[in-house]
């Protein structure tokens, strides 16, 4: 762009335009200057011409004359031209607007590269850092994190648990300690050969609660819910489920979880910025990067349970039995909506299960007929 | 509305000094935000670069020294560039730091929380350095009647006086506070032009003392109730409970309706009301009065500022605003929480929170929770819209009808400065969670 030519003197074929209360700045100092408005439609360009100044005016081009957006209040416009991007044209008398027919149109992005360069990078340092980096690193660590660590770790979050259930203000969540039945999951934890009597034996507790469900915490403990309990028609529904947990245990993937989310929930969270608080959005996201976690996960501490079944003489079948037990009351998640469940599906865990069983042994039963009484009495 | 009333005819400008005329209007506001928080749920939040510049523009443009409109020239782009590079940058800093914290705070300290105090203290500098790069960013991109504000460099200056001086004002419970608002004020002001013209904040940290007396006043009245009830006075006679005891009991009492027997002078609970209030009020009357006496204090060569900013009148502003917008959020979330329990059943909400929503996953299931994802993200888009019309607004304006330069000979004198090129615009503010006012 050139620097825009004097205005001549005496022009033919413009038309004049009031330009009172009308304000130039040249973009170099903050004062305004009082002009007159002339638009040569031959030429097709605006003359600024400056009447209090022994000054040259401007002349700016028609269709290069843009209109600043957004711009609060009724009166008046205010004009840039493409061609100069610090002057500005307060424009009270917008009758002068007809004239320009491109007062809307949009500069060429610049720099699209560089930005998708830079959106690039910062998906692929998010993607290696919650899919690869964090992961590898807790998977590290959490066989270093001490025992007593662990223990803590899980004990404090049992009782958060146990507090959320319950609800604010009230005492939390009882477990449930009929001894009898407790006994009952202790023979249930020999026979599938868990580790008793050391610091770093299975806490198993039974939470007086309807849901269907069972988890491990970080520091061996393990906690079902009377609802999986009730549900059960065998006592090795119970073993199978408290094997699949043990084998949560056995291979530390609590602490692992802890750690894989401390580092990745953090990232979610500058991703989502101030936007909609966020919690949404990180919820579904987190979820999703919980749940492919723990596919690995989850399939290892199935054939935990198989291989400790099998020893304890009880027929891995018994997992499949209460999966099914869950799929009737709760459906299976297939398809895309299958990687937002923590589990693998269901019907397929369910064949695996079966599939681990031989057919030509004879199983038997983990609790005795009256053990398994007092276990569905455990909350009584 | 009386908004339309100064641009009616644009202000003669007077020799000595300049007022500033706020043109905006609120419904335009209204429908402006709302147009534009509807296309950043739609998109994801991708858009709220976008909506962000437009609002920016649009205040700024309603703020009119003399007449003539503030500029900014923030482009989206820019914005949502910086954004992917501080998150390049942060990502690496904050996942694993955050994660091997978490690894020490189990192994050392059996709790996960020290570790998130830990990663939460380690951010602070981040947080003061990303606040000074984004006013840095922000003025940048300003312009009055065609020439640049601009912001030297020196985040990292302020991030550590930053820290100085929250650790010397926790040190003296706050009683240094005045202190610290006026030196990280200073610091700013100090590095901010307007085109050739370098701004200067006059007068001493005391001139800020006056503006925390109603906080004070609260304060006082507080100590002094609680020394009455519990030394002077006792409520429960004979009980030499600590503190924390009287509150829980005296709580529970409230609650439950019921006063023990033995109690003396109960009614005093009462009292907290007003020195709550009180609280309130001093907090937000310290935050914009201590802006209306730094402002009297600015200056340029040939330039002063002069604030008549209403502390009472901005208070009710503050308070009735806010008041407006989290009454409409609290129904919203209502309404959601209803249908969602509805949809959902009690349950599933101790479930999700504990992430162990186990092989319960249909899609009828998923269908309701994206409604309910649909349905939360209106809701704060809707509070986000309030909030702009019913406190961004009225306190913008207000500040800037106060707003007045009493001496502008030194106008003429001020040329253009360079632009201020940087890459990273306020792409840490954003990420971070500053949110920058706008």
């Amino acid at each position: 762009m050139t620097m825009p030519p004097d205005i001549p003197q005496t022009t033919l074929g413009g038309r004049l335009y009031d330009g009172r209360s009308s304000a130039y700045f040249d973009g170099d100092a903050p004062v305004p200057r009082d002009v007159t408005l002339l638009v040569d439609t031959n030429t097709r360009v605006l003359e600024i011409g400056f009447p209090a100044q022994e000054m040259a005016g401007v002349r700016w081009p028609l269709d290069e004359i843009r209109q600043l957006e957004d711009t609060a209040g009724r009166e008046g416009v205010i004009l840039r031209w493409t061609g100069d991007p610090l002057a500005r044209l307060h424009l009270r008398n917008v009758n002068v607007l007809r004239h320009m027919h491109r007062l809307q149109a949009s500069a060429p992005p610049k720099g699209r590269g560089r930005l998708a360069a830079w959106a690039f990078a910062a998906v692929a340092a998010v993607t290696i850092q919650i899919g690869i980096l964090v992961p590898l690193l807790a998977d590290r660590l959490a066989t270093f994190v001490p025992p007593a660590g662990e223990r803590a770790l899980g004990e404090a979050t049992f009782g958060q648990i146990r507090q959320a259930l319950a609800g604010t203000g009230l005492p939390p969540l009882p477990t449930c300690d009929n001894e009898d039945g407790l006994a009952a999951l202790e023979a249930m934890l020999v026979a599938i050969g868990a580790e008793r009597d050391t610091d770093d034996a299975v806490k198993v507790f039974v939470l007086d609660h309807e849901m269907v469900n069972a988890f491990a915490l970080p520091g061996g403990y393990v906690v079902f819910f009377r609802g999986m309990i009730d549900a059960a028609l065998s006592p090795n529904e119970i073993a199978a489920v408290l094997a699949h947990e043990v084998g949560h245990v056995e291979n530390r993937d609590p602490t692992r979880h802890a750690l894989r989310s401390a580092g990745s929930i953090g990232i979610l969270g500058l991703l989502f910025g101030d936007f909609a608080g966020g919690a949404a959005v990180l919820f579904l996201t987190e979820q999703l990067i919980s749940a492919s976690y723990s596919q690995g996960a989850e399939t290892g501490a199935d054939e935990f349970a198989y291989v400790a079944l099998e020893e304890a003489g009880v027929s891995p079948a018994a997992l499949g039995d209460m999966f099914e037990r869950l799929r009737d009351k709760y459906g299976d998640a297939e398809g895309v909506f299958a990687h937002f469940v923590s589990h693998p599906t269901l019907s397929s865990r369910i064949v695996r299960s079966r599939e681990a069983a031989r057919e030509d042994a004879a199983y038997d039963d983990i609790n005795t007929d009256g053990e398994w009484s007092a276990l569905q009495a455990v909350c009584d | 509305m009386i908004t339309s009333l100064p641009e009616a005819t644009p202000p003669p400008v007077p020799e000595q000094g300049m007022d500033v005329w706020f043109v905006g209007n609120r419904s335009a506001l209204f429908w402006l935000a709302l147009k534009s928080g509807f296309w950043t749920v739609l998109t994801l939040g991708f858009y709220r670069f976008w909506m962000k510049t437009r609002l920016r523009r649009w205040y700024w443009s309603s703020i009119r020294p003399g007449g003539h409109p503030l500029e900014y020239v923030g482009d989206p782009l820019e914005k949502l560039l910086g954004f992917f590079i501080a998150v390049v940058i942060l990502t690496f800093y904050i996942g694993i730091v955050n994660l091997l914290l978490m690894f020490v705070s189990f192994s050392f300290f059996q709790s996960s929380f020290v570790g998130y105090f830990a990663s939460f203290l380690g951010v602070i500098p981040v947080w003061f350095y990303a606040q000074y790069r984004a006013r840095r960013y922000v003025l940048g991109r300003t312009r009055w009647r065609g020439v640049r504000f601009g912001l030297e460099k020196g985040a990292w200056g302020y991030a550590w006086r930053a820290l100085v001086h929250w650790v010397i004002t926790i040190c003296t419970l706050g009683v240094l506070w005045p202190r610290m608002t006026f030196w990280l004020e200073k610091y700013k002001t100090d590095r901010t032009y307007f085109g050739s013209a370098k701004l200067v904040q006059g007068g001493r940290w005391q001139i800020l003392i006056p503006a925390a007396m109603p906080f004070a006043a609260g304060v006082l009245a507080l100590g002094g109730l609680l020394v009455w009830m519990i030394y002077l006075a006792p409520m429960m006679p004979g009980a030499e409970e600590l503190l924390e005891d009287l509150m829980d009991t005296a709580g529970a009492a409230l609650r439950l309706n019921y006063i023990p027997s033995g109690w003396v002078g109960v009614w005093r609970l009462y009292l907290f009301i007003p020195i709550f209030m009180l609280l309130i009020y001093g907090a937000v009357h310290y935050r914009f009065v201590s802006k209306r006496i730094l402002t009297d204090h600015k200056h340029s060569e040939g330039v002063q500022m002069r604030s008549r900013l209403n502390g009472l009148r901005i208070s009710m502003i503050y308070v009735l605003g806010t008041t407006i917008a989290y009454t409409i959020l609290l129904f919203g979330v209502l309404a959601i929480l209803g249908l969602a329990i509805g949809l959902l059943g009690p349950e599933a909400f101790f479930e999700e929170q504990m992430g162990m929503a186990d092989p319960l996953g249909d899609l009828p299931r998923w269908m309701s929770l994206v409604i309910i994802a649909v349905l939360y993200l209106s809701v704060f888009l809707f509070w986000s819209v309030l909030h702009h019309a019913f406190v961004t607004y009225p306190l913008m304006r207000h500040m800037s009808v106060t707003l007045s330069l009493v001496n502008i000979a030194g106008l003429a004198q001020v040329s253009q400065r360079a632009r201020d090129e940087f890459a990273e615009a306020e792409g840490f503010a954003e990420a971070l969670d500053l949110g920058a006012a706008i």
